[in-house]
């Protein structure tokens, strides 16, 4: 396992507590803005995680434990990716572009899913995001978290998800209907 | 609606949801949605509820990887952000009294060193001496992996065969030696291999006024002090 960098190293600026820090949370900045952008610009991806990890550094100081930094450096970086995409499309209508759905589907993929911009992940400020990923990190434990996220977003059915995690095939909506329970107990608590 | 029903719904709904649900399964959340109106705001609701889902678990997934690897520019590019944002690391207390001590010292050493540049200066000098001296210092504020600081140090060494490699784990003592010029003509070249930062700094100092750089650790070590080497020489030769 990664030994974790130290937050009182990084708040004063210790250089090589800085070098292990980047290399950790890359991936999660990274990959952050890869699932906005990916679609539309793939070649903003590393620039924004690259902005986002700048962002985190400013933002240090005001962190009180190691583990906060990767829920909110992703959390950064997916706030900048929205931004990034309404500029984007934003300027394109500035532009008077009137270009039919087709011809827009053509050249970079689907629009954005309608409401993606105002969901509640976009809704929240970057630390409250933070915080609610955390959340759901500690919450959502084996085999729930696989379950669902197989389910969700690897469109895997029930059958196949019975098969790859040894369950019945009747328990496999009692995980999703859990885990899905989970996730909006923790939504309501932030929207509190 | 029972627990038993209440799952059924939820199932048949997530397979709507999902676009996984059969003909049959299509046509009996259809009948259970004309049957219990109420019922209808709750599909809406788990239609948000997957959606948000969707978009937690991509993020928390993002925040479990492991790849992609940090390409080495951005480091650059961020080390600088951490440099301009944070500075250079505070000294403790403890550390503070040491360095008072060291100074105490220093002040002794900078009276010798004075003294010898007199002598020196006073010594006929016939010849123009060619090329530069080059002073070479590590700054190592970790100081953990004693074997790699020693094979980084004979490295330096390699680079710089005449001349000794002093070695730092303080910024600020560091920072001393960088702005100490000795006096006379000769161009002296100080490299600073600063392995926190992953950087080697030249600076330069003559009669004139000689550049200073910043050499980016990005391949190895070695290939920088090359080309670190090479400034100083293209900088120095007459």
């Amino acid at each position: 396992m990664q030994k974790l960098p130290d937050l009182k190293a990084l708040q004063s600026g210790d250089m090589a507590a800085w070098d292990t820090a980047f290399l950790w949370l890359w991936p999660a900045a990274y990959g952050a803005a890869q699932i906005q952008l990916e679609p539309y610009l793939p070649a903003d991806v590393e620039d924004v995680a690259i902005e986002a990890l700048e962002e985190l550094v400013e933002k240090v100081q005001e962190v009180n434990s190691v583990e906060e930094l990767k829920p909110l450096a992703a959390s950064i970086a997916h706030h900048r990716a929205v931004s990034r995409l309404r500029r984007h499309f934003a300027a394109k209508r500035g532009c008077g572009q009137n270009e039919s759905l087709e011809a827009k589907t053509q050249e970079a993929g689907d629009p954005p899913e309608m409401g993606v911009w105002d969901s509640p992940l976009a809704m929240l400020e970057e630390k409250e995001l933070a915080d609610a990923l955390r959340r759901v990190l500690a919450e959502i434990k084996p085999p729930q978290g696989a379950i669902v996220a197989d389910f969700f977003l690897h469109g895997l059915n029930y059958g196949e998800i019975a098969t790859k995690h040894q369950v019945a095939l009747g328990t496999v909506g009692v995980y999703l209907k859990r885990g899905l329970g989970s996730m909006r107990r923790i939504w309501e608590r932030n929207e509190k | 609606m029972n627990s038993m029903n209440d799952q059924n719904f939820f199932d048949l709904a997530m397979k709507a949801i999902a676009r996984q649900a059969s003909d049959a399964e299509r046509a009996e959340l259809d009948a259970l949605l004309t049957g219990h109106p109420e019922l209808k705001a709750e599909f809406d609701r788990l239609q948000v509820d997957v959606r948000t889902a969707k978009e937690t678990l991509a993020l928390v997934n993002a925040t479990k990887a492991t790849e992609p690897e940090l390409p080495a520019y951005v480091r650059g590019r961020l080390q600088t952000k951490v440099r301009q944002a944070l500075g250079r690391p505070k000294v403790s207390d403890e550390r503070e009294r040491e360095l008072k001590m060291i100074w105490n010292w220093r002040w002794i050493l900078g009276l010798a060193t004075c003294a010898a540049a007199v002598v020196l200066l006073l010594y006929p000098v016939r010849t123009r001496p060619s090329g530069a001296m080059i002073q070479v210092a590590m700054l190592d504020t970790v100081g953990t992996v004693r074997g790699s600081e020693t094979s980084e140090a004979e490295i330096l060494k390699q680079e710089w065969k005449s001349s000794s490699i002093q070695s730092f784990d303080s910024p600020a003592l560091l920072g001393n030696w960088e702005t100490n010029w000795p006096k006379g003509s000769k161009v002296i070249a100080k490299v600073v291999y600063d392995r926190a930062a992953g950087e080697v700094r030249v600076s330069l100092h003559g009669t004139v006024k000689l550049p200073r750089r910043t050499f980016v650790v990005e391949r190895d070590l070695p290939t920088t002090l090359q080309e670190a080497n090479a400034f100083i020489q293209e900088h120095t030769k007459h």
